[in-house]
Protein backbone atom coordinates (compact mmCIF):
# COMPACT_ATOMS: atom_id res chain seq x y z
CA UNK A 1 0.00 0.00 0.00
CA UNK A 2 0.57 3.77 -0.46
CA UNK A 3 4.11 3.13 -2.71
CA UNK A 4 2.99 4.97 -5.84
CA UNK A 5 1.11 8.56 -6.20
CA UNK A 6 0.84 9.91 -9.35
CA UNK A 7 1.81 13.84 -9.13
CA UNK A 8 0.47 14.18 -12.81
CA UNK A 9 -2.99 13.33 -11.91
CA UNK A 10 -5.66 16.02 -11.19
CA UNK A 11 -6.74 14.53 -8.47
CA UNK A 12 -5.20 16.23 -5.41
CA UNK A 13 -2.08 14.30 -3.89
CA UNK A 14 -3.48 14.65 -0.88
CA UNK A 15 -6.83 12.51 -2.28
CA UNK A 16 -5.45 10.39 -3.63
CA UNK A 17 -3.47 9.15 -0.23
CA UNK A 18 -6.62 9.29 1.84
CA UNK A 19 -8.45 7.17 -1.28
CA UNK A 20 -5.73 4.09 -0.84
CA UNK A 21 -5.71 4.36 2.79
CA UNK A 22 -9.61 4.37 2.87
CA UNK A 23 -9.86 1.57 0.40
CA UNK A 24 -7.31 -0.57 2.44
CA UNK A 25 -8.89 -0.18 5.59
CA UNK A 26 -12.29 -1.42 3.64
CA UNK A 27 -10.37 -4.03 2.70
CA UNK A 28 -8.61 -5.63 5.97
CA UNK A 29 -5.28 -4.46 4.47
CA UNK A 30 -5.21 -2.23 7.37
CA UNK A 31 -6.82 -3.42 10.77
CA UNK A 32 -8.25 -1.07 13.72
CA UNK A 33 -5.52 -0.06 16.06
CA UNK A 34 -2.62 -0.24 13.19
CA UNK A 35 -0.71 2.52 13.10
CA UNK A 36 -0.45 4.68 9.44
CA UNK A 37 3.55 5.83 8.88
CA UNK A 38 4.30 8.89 10.43
CA UNK A 39 3.85 12.23 8.57
CA UNK A 40 7.59 12.30 8.13
CA UNK A 41 8.01 9.06 6.88
CA UNK A 42 5.47 9.29 4.27
CA UNK A 43 6.79 12.33 2.69
CA UNK A 44 10.00 11.13 2.72
CA UNK A 45 8.88 7.83 0.70
CA UNK A 46 6.72 9.38 -1.54
CA UNK A 47 8.95 12.48 -1.98
CA UNK A 48 6.03 14.49 -1.22
CA UNK A 49 5.21 17.74 0.95
CA UNK A 50 4.76 16.81 4.52
CA UNK A 51 1.76 19.00 4.59
CA UNK A 52 0.23 17.08 2.05
CA UNK A 53 0.24 13.86 4.19
CA UNK A 54 -1.14 15.70 7.09
CA UNK A 55 -3.74 17.00 4.98
CA UNK A 56 -4.34 13.50 3.83
CA UNK A 57 -4.64 12.06 7.63
CA UNK A 58 -6.67 14.87 8.28
CA UNK A 59 -9.33 13.75 5.90
CA UNK A 60 -9.71 10.30 7.06
CA UNK A 61 -10.17 11.72 10.17
CA UNK A 62 -12.87 13.69 9.76
CA UNK A 63 -14.33 10.48 7.78
CA UNK A 64 -14.10 8.17 11.04
CA UNK A 65 -11.32 6.20 9.35
CA UNK A 66 -8.27 7.21 11.82
CA UNK A 67 -7.58 8.49 14.60
CA UNK A 68 -4.37 11.33 15.72
CA UNK A 69 -3.33 10.99 18.86
CA UNK A 70 -1.25 14.14 19.53
CA UNK A 71 2.44 13.12 19.79
CA UNK A 72 1.49 9.45 19.49
CA UNK A 73 0.39 9.23 15.77
CA UNK A 74 -2.33 7.79 13.22
CA UNK A 75 -4.22 5.09 14.26
CA UNK A 76 -6.85 2.88 12.35
CA UNK A 77 -10.25 2.67 14.12
CA UNK A 78 -12.44 0.25 13.70
CA UNK A 79 -15.11 0.78 11.07
CA UNK A 80 -18.42 -1.05 10.67
CA UNK A 81 -18.92 -3.52 8.53
CA UNK A 82 -21.26 -2.12 6.48
CA UNK A 83 -19.46 0.82 5.97
CA UNK A 84 -16.63 -0.72 4.75
CA UNK A 85 -18.74 -3.14 2.29
CA UNK A 86 -20.13 0.66 0.80
CA UNK A 87 -16.23 2.43 0.19
CA UNK A 88 -15.32 -1.18 -1.80
CA UNK A 89 -18.39 -0.46 -3.75
CA UNK A 90 -17.50 3.09 -4.39
CA UNK A 91 -14.28 1.82 -5.20
CA UNK A 92 -15.33 -0.69 -7.33
CA UNK A 93 -17.70 1.13 -9.33
CA UNK A 94 -14.87 4.11 -9.96
CA UNK A 95 -12.40 1.32 -11.26
CA UNK A 96 -15.67 0.25 -13.92
CA UNK A 97 -16.47 3.68 -14.47
CA UNK A 98 -12.07 3.97 -15.20
CA UNK A 99 -12.29 1.38 -17.49
CA UNK A 100 -15.43 2.59 -19.19
CA UNK A 101 -14.38 6.06 -20.02
CA UNK A 102 -11.02 4.51 -21.45
CA UNK A 103 -12.73 1.94 -23.54
CA UNK A 104 -15.31 4.71 -24.69
CA UNK A 105 -11.91 6.39 -26.31
CA UNK A 106 -10.40 4.00 -27.52
CA UNK A 107 -13.83 2.99 -29.35
CA UNK A 108 -14.28 -0.60 -27.68
CA UNK A 109 -17.98 -1.37 -27.37
CA UNK A 110 -18.80 -1.84 -23.73
CA UNK A 111 -20.44 -5.63 -24.85
CA UNK A 112 -16.39 -6.43 -26.35
CA UNK A 113 -16.21 -5.47 -22.89
CA UNK A 114 -18.22 -7.60 -20.92
CA UNK A 115 -17.21 -10.45 -23.36
CA UNK A 116 -13.72 -9.95 -22.00
CA UNK A 117 -14.25 -9.19 -18.10
CA UNK A 118 -16.25 -12.72 -18.26
CA UNK A 119 -13.61 -14.58 -19.94
CA UNK A 120 -10.99 -13.09 -17.57
CA UNK A 121 -12.96 -13.59 -14.70
CA UNK A 122 -13.57 -17.46 -15.35
CA UNK A 123 -10.10 -17.55 -16.37
CA UNK A 124 -9.04 -16.39 -12.98
CA UNK A 125 -11.43 -18.85 -11.52
CA UNK A 126 -10.23 -21.96 -12.95
CA UNK B 1 2.83 37.11 10.29
CA UNK B 2 1.31 35.01 7.07
CA UNK B 3 4.23 35.79 4.25
CA UNK B 4 7.90 35.14 4.68
CA UNK B 5 8.58 36.46 1.35
CA UNK B 6 6.91 39.65 -0.29
CA UNK B 7 8.27 42.22 -2.49
CA UNK B 8 6.12 44.87 -4.03
CA UNK B 9 6.83 46.26 -7.52
CA UNK B 10 10.33 45.67 -7.59
CA UNK B 11 12.01 46.95 -10.37
CA UNK B 12 15.63 46.08 -11.16
CA UNK B 13 18.04 46.74 -14.56
CA UNK B 14 20.42 43.93 -15.01
CA UNK B 15 21.38 45.44 -18.63
CA UNK B 16 20.37 47.03 -21.63
CA UNK B 17 18.23 44.20 -22.69
CA UNK B 18 16.73 42.51 -19.22
CA UNK B 19 15.18 43.99 -16.36
CA UNK B 20 12.83 43.01 -13.49
CA UNK B 21 9.79 45.06 -13.50
CA UNK B 22 6.84 45.41 -10.97
CA UNK B 23 8.34 42.14 -9.14
CA UNK B 24 5.29 41.39 -6.32
CA UNK B 25 5.95 37.90 -4.75
CA UNK B 26 3.95 36.53 -1.65
CA UNK B 27 5.31 33.78 -0.44
CA UNK B 28 3.48 32.12 2.20
CA UNK B 29 3.91 31.03 6.29
CA UNK B 30 4.95 26.89 5.76
CA UNK B 31 4.88 26.85 1.86
CA UNK B 32 7.32 24.90 -0.39
CA UNK B 33 7.12 27.75 -2.96
CA UNK B 34 7.98 26.53 -6.37
CA UNK B 35 9.77 29.63 -8.35
CA UNK B 36 9.86 28.31 -12.28
CA UNK B 37 10.67 30.12 -15.04
CA UNK B 38 12.24 29.31 -18.37
CA UNK B 39 16.59 29.85 -18.54
CA UNK B 40 16.92 33.54 -18.47
CA UNK B 41 13.44 34.89 -16.72
CA UNK B 42 15.07 36.49 -13.74
CA UNK B 43 14.84 33.82 -11.18
CA UNK B 44 17.93 33.91 -10.36
CA UNK B 45 18.42 37.97 -10.57
CA UNK B 46 14.95 37.94 -7.89
CA UNK B 47 16.93 35.47 -5.42
CA UNK B 48 19.79 37.86 -5.59
CA UNK B 49 17.58 40.62 -4.56
CA UNK B 50 15.73 38.76 -2.24
CA UNK B 51 18.99 37.56 -0.58
CA UNK B 52 20.17 41.06 -0.74
CA UNK B 53 23.02 40.59 -3.13
CA UNK B 54 21.72 43.34 -5.45
CA UNK B 55 19.72 46.37 -4.57
CA UNK B 56 16.56 47.13 -6.49
CA UNK B 57 15.99 50.57 -7.82
CA UNK B 58 12.37 51.01 -6.91
CA UNK B 59 10.13 49.01 -4.67
CA UNK B 60 10.27 47.00 -1.56
CA UNK B 61 11.36 43.35 -0.10
CA UNK B 62 10.37 42.11 3.28
CA UNK B 63 11.51 38.82 4.37
CA UNK B 64 10.85 36.74 7.54
CA UNK B 65 9.43 39.88 8.51
CA UNK B 66 12.29 42.63 8.22
CA UNK B 67 12.94 45.03 5.59
CA UNK B 68 16.09 43.73 3.03
CA UNK B 69 18.64 44.74 2.62
CA UNK B 70 18.27 47.32 6.13
CA UNK B 71 18.41 43.89 8.38
CA UNK B 72 20.05 41.53 5.77
CA UNK B 73 22.09 40.31 8.88
CA UNK B 74 19.13 39.29 10.82
CA UNK B 75 17.34 37.84 7.88
CA UNK B 76 20.80 36.20 6.64
CA UNK B 77 21.28 34.31 9.94
CA UNK B 78 17.41 32.99 9.90
CA UNK B 79 18.24 31.62 6.00
CA UNK B 80 19.72 29.03 4.51
CA UNK B 81 20.13 30.17 1.11
CA UNK B 82 21.93 27.24 -1.35
CA UNK B 83 23.15 29.70 -4.59
CA UNK B 84 23.09 28.66 -7.99
CA UNK B 85 27.24 29.02 -8.03
CA UNK B 86 28.44 27.81 -4.81
CA UNK B 87 30.55 30.02 -3.65
CA UNK B 88 33.52 27.81 -1.76
CA UNK B 89 36.81 28.06 -0.49
CA UNK B 90 38.40 25.17 -2.97
CA UNK B 91 41.63 24.99 -0.89
CA UNK B 92 39.67 23.92 2.13
CA UNK B 93 38.76 20.45 3.50
CA UNK B 94 35.02 19.79 4.44
CA UNK B 95 35.40 19.48 7.39
CA UNK B 96 37.25 23.43 7.90
CA UNK B 97 34.13 24.21 5.68
CA UNK B 98 31.85 23.18 8.25
CA UNK B 99 33.76 24.46 11.04
CA UNK B 100 34.08 28.10 9.44
CA UNK B 101 30.47 27.88 7.94
CA UNK B 102 29.21 26.90 11.77
CA UNK B 103 30.96 29.82 13.49
CA UNK B 104 28.59 32.24 11.51
CA UNK B 105 25.54 30.40 12.66
CA UNK B 106 24.19 30.77 16.53
CA UNK B 107 20.85 28.40 15.39
CA UNK B 108 23.37 25.78 13.95
CA UNK B 109 23.30 22.53 15.03
CA UNK B 110 25.75 19.77 15.25
CA UNK B 111 23.56 16.84 15.62
CA UNK B 112 21.90 17.76 12.57
CA UNK B 113 24.92 18.30 10.04
CA UNK B 114 26.61 14.69 11.71
CA UNK B 115 22.98 13.50 10.64
CA UNK B 116 23.58 14.71 7.23
CA UNK B 117 27.15 13.68 6.79
CA UNK B 118 25.87 9.72 7.22
CA UNK B 119 22.70 10.41 5.09
CA UNK B 120 24.94 12.11 1.99
CA UNK B 121 27.96 9.81 2.46
CA UNK B 122 30.25 12.92 2.45
CA UNK B 123 33.94 12.48 3.19
CA UNK B 124 35.03 15.47 5.99
CA UNK B 125 38.68 15.06 4.89
CA UNK B 126 38.70 15.71 1.17
CA UNK B 127 39.46 19.21 -0.15
CA UNK B 128 36.44 20.57 -1.75
CA UNK B 129 38.46 20.77 -4.93
CA UNK B 130 38.25 17.82 -5.21
CA UNK B 131 34.60 17.18 -4.64
CA UNK B 132 32.06 16.33 -7.51
CA UNK B 133 29.55 18.11 -8.67
CA UNK B 134 26.93 16.25 -6.91
CA UNK B 135 29.12 16.28 -3.60
CA UNK B 136 29.62 20.15 -3.31
CA UNK B 137 25.54 20.11 -4.00
CA UNK B 138 24.94 18.24 -0.62
CA UNK B 139 27.61 19.44 0.72
CA UNK B 140 25.45 23.10 0.25
CA UNK B 141 22.46 21.46 1.43
CA UNK B 142 24.12 20.67 4.39
CA UNK B 143 25.49 24.08 5.33
CA UNK B 144 21.96 25.71 4.25
CA UNK B 145 19.65 22.99 6.35
CA UNK B 146 22.59 22.27 9.72
CA UNK B 147 21.79 26.32 10.28
CA UNK B 148 18.45 25.71 11.53
CA UNK B 149 17.02 27.92 9.08
CA UNK B 150 13.50 29.33 9.18
CA UNK B 151 13.66 29.52 5.78
CA UNK B 152 15.12 27.59 3.00
CA UNK B 153 15.98 29.42 -0.05
CA UNK B 154 17.14 27.13 -3.10
CA UNK B 155 18.21 28.50 -6.23
CA UNK B 156 18.18 25.45 -8.85
CA UNK B 157 19.52 23.22 -5.95
CA UNK B 158 19.68 19.84 -7.93
CA UNK B 159 20.41 21.51 -11.54
CA UNK B 160 23.54 19.34 -13.54
CA UNK B 161 22.71 16.45 -10.63
CA UNK B 162 22.62 12.94 -11.33
CA UNK B 163 19.04 11.77 -10.41
CA UNK B 164 20.13 9.60 -7.20
CA UNK B 165 21.76 12.64 -5.84
CA UNK B 166 18.65 15.16 -6.87
CA UNK B 167 16.78 12.58 -4.29
CA UNK B 168 18.47 12.45 -1.87
CA UNK B 169 18.69 16.05 -1.99
CA UNK B 170 14.85 16.42 -2.22
CA UNK B 171 14.14 14.03 0.71
CA UNK B 172 16.65 15.88 3.21
CA UNK B 173 14.50 18.98 2.75
CA UNK B 174 11.22 17.33 2.97
CA UNK B 175 12.72 15.67 5.96
CA UNK B 176 13.79 19.24 7.67
CA UNK B 177 10.11 20.78 6.98
CA UNK B 178 8.15 17.97 8.15
CA UNK B 179 10.58 18.01 11.56
CA UNK B 180 10.26 22.08 11.78
CA UNK B 181 8.12 24.17 10.65
CA UNK B 182 9.97 26.14 7.73
CA UNK B 183 9.11 27.48 4.72
CA UNK B 184 11.18 26.90 1.07
CA UNK B 185 11.20 29.15 -1.98
CA UNK B 186 13.25 26.98 -4.37
CA UNK B 187 13.51 28.09 -8.24
CA UNK B 188 13.53 25.39 -11.08
CA UNK B 189 13.17 24.53 -14.82
CA UNK B 190 12.84 21.09 -13.76
CA UNK B 191 8.96 21.22 -13.37
CA UNK B 192 8.12 17.53 -12.70
CA UNK B 193 10.80 18.05 -9.86
CA UNK B 194 9.18 20.60 -8.21
CA UNK B 195 5.13 18.96 -8.90
CA UNK B 196 5.02 16.49 -6.24
CA UNK B 197 6.42 19.05 -3.86
CA UNK B 198 5.37 22.34 -3.88
CA UNK B 199 1.86 24.06 -2.53
CA UNK B 200 2.44 27.30 -4.20
CA UNK B 201 3.78 28.06 -7.71
CA UNK B 202 4.79 31.79 -9.27
CA UNK B 203 6.06 31.53 -12.55
CA UNK B 204 8.60 34.07 -14.62
CA UNK B 205 8.85 35.00 -18.03
CA UNK B 206 11.04 37.97 -19.25
CA UNK B 207 11.87 39.62 -16.16
CA UNK B 208 7.97 39.87 -14.84
CA UNK B 209 5.53 37.31 -12.60
CA UNK B 210 3.08 35.96 -14.87
CA UNK B 211 1.06 33.69 -12.59
CA UNK B 212 1.07 33.02 -8.73
CA UNK B 213 -1.05 30.37 -7.46
CA UNK B 214 -1.70 27.25 -5.23
CA UNK B 215 -0.09 24.71 -6.53
CA UNK B 216 -3.55 23.07 -6.78
CA UNK B 217 -5.17 25.88 -8.29
CA UNK B 218 -2.64 25.93 -11.04
CA UNK B 219 -3.22 22.52 -12.03
CA UNK B 220 -6.46 22.29 -12.19
CA UNK B 221 -7.80 24.47 -14.10
CA UNK B 222 -5.56 24.07 -17.15
CA UNK B 223 -7.39 21.72 -19.92
CA UNK B 224 -7.22 20.60 -23.31
CA UNK B 225 -10.59 20.25 -24.82
CA UNK B 226 -11.54 18.36 -28.25
CA UNK B 227 -14.48 20.06 -29.90
CA UNK B 228 -16.04 20.29 -33.22
CA UNK B 229 -18.67 22.20 -34.90
CA UNK B 230 -17.45 25.29 -33.21
CA UNK B 231 -17.99 28.18 -35.19
CA UNK B 232 -14.85 30.36 -35.66
CA UNK B 233 -16.01 33.14 -33.66
CA UNK B 234 -16.72 33.23 -30.54
CA UNK B 235 -18.08 34.90 -27.75
CA UNK B 236 -17.37 35.82 -23.98
CA UNK B 237 -16.41 32.24 -23.24
CA UNK B 238 -16.78 31.51 -19.37
CA UNK B 239 -12.66 29.80 -19.61
CA UNK B 240 -9.68 31.97 -20.83
CA UNK B 241 -9.31 30.23 -23.81
CA UNK B 242 -5.43 30.07 -24.26
CA UNK B 243 -4.81 29.01 -27.56
CA UNK B 244 -7.03 27.16 -30.66
CA UNK B 245 -5.81 25.16 -32.90
CA UNK B 246 -7.15 23.33 -36.30
CA UNK B 247 -6.24 19.71 -36.07
CA UNK B 248 -4.34 17.68 -38.44
CA UNK B 249 -6.52 15.62 -39.08
CA UNK B 250 -10.06 15.68 -40.92
CA UNK B 251 -13.06 15.31 -38.73
CA UNK B 252 -10.73 14.91 -35.14
CA UNK B 253 -11.92 18.57 -34.62
CA UNK B 254 -10.00 21.37 -32.61
CA UNK B 255 -8.07 21.59 -30.13
CA UNK B 256 -8.22 24.29 -27.39
CA UNK B 257 -6.65 25.15 -24.43
CA UNK B 258 -8.30 27.09 -21.83
CA UNK B 259 -7.76 28.21 -18.06
CA UNK B 260 -10.46 28.39 -15.44
CA UNK B 261 -12.23 25.42 -16.41
CA UNK B 262 -15.06 24.00 -14.44
CA UNK B 263 -17.19 20.97 -15.76
CA UNK B 264 -20.58 22.46 -15.56
CA UNK B 265 -19.16 24.88 -18.53
CA UNK B 266 -19.48 21.58 -21.06
CA UNK B 267 -23.10 23.38 -21.45
CA UNK B 268 -21.77 26.24 -23.11
CA UNK B 269 -20.80 24.40 -26.32
CA UNK B 270 -24.15 23.60 -26.78
CA UNK B 271 -25.20 27.07 -26.84
CA UNK B 272 -22.58 27.91 -29.80
CA UNK B 273 -23.79 24.44 -31.91
CA UNK B 274 -20.51 23.13 -31.05
CA UNK B 275 -19.56 19.30 -29.22
CA UNK B 276 -17.36 19.03 -26.51
CA UNK B 277 -15.42 15.48 -27.52
CA UNK B 278 -12.80 15.41 -24.80
CA UNK B 279 -11.51 17.32 -21.70
CA UNK B 280 -7.91 16.15 -21.31
CA UNK B 281 -5.80 17.27 -17.71
CA UNK B 282 -2.93 18.82 -18.63
CA UNK B 283 -0.06 18.09 -16.06
CA UNK B 284 2.04 21.04 -14.50
CA UNK B 285 4.68 21.03 -17.41
CA UNK B 286 2.10 21.37 -20.15
CA UNK B 287 0.04 23.80 -18.33
CA UNK B 288 3.47 26.19 -17.74
CA UNK B 289 4.07 25.58 -21.43
CA UNK B 290 0.81 26.73 -22.45
CA UNK B 291 0.39 29.73 -19.78
CA UNK B 292 4.54 30.65 -21.26
CA UNK B 293 3.10 30.66 -25.18
CA UNK B 294 -0.15 32.07 -24.51
CA UNK B 295 1.50 35.12 -22.17
CA UNK B 296 3.90 35.72 -25.35
CA UNK B 297 1.21 35.53 -27.88
CA UNK B 298 0.74 38.50 -29.45
CA UNK B 299 -2.66 40.90 -27.84
CA UNK B 300 -4.57 40.25 -30.59
CA UNK B 301 -5.19 36.54 -30.14
CA UNK B 302 -7.48 37.40 -27.08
Amino acid sequence: MLTQIDPRSPTPLYDQIAARIRVAIAAGELEPGQPLPSVRRLAGRLRINPATVVQAYRVLESEGFVEMRQGAGTFVREVENQRRSQERNAEAARLVRAMLTEAARLGLATDDLVTAFKHEVGASDR
Amino acid sequence: MSNVIETRNLRYRAGRNFEIRELSLNVPAGSIYGFLGPNGSGKTTTIALLMGQLRASQGSITVLGQSMPQAAPRILARTGFVPERPHLYPTLTVEEVLRYHASFYQSWDWRRADELFGRFELDRSLKLSALSKGETGKLMMLLALAQNPDLLVLDEPTDGLDPVVRRAMIIAVLDYVSQRDAAVFISSHLVHELERICDWVGVMDNGKLVAEMPMQTFKSGIKRLRVTGAPALVEDPPFVLLSRDTGETLGAGEVWVVRGWQTPMQQYFEGIGASLREVVDLDLEEGFVELLRTFRAPRAQA
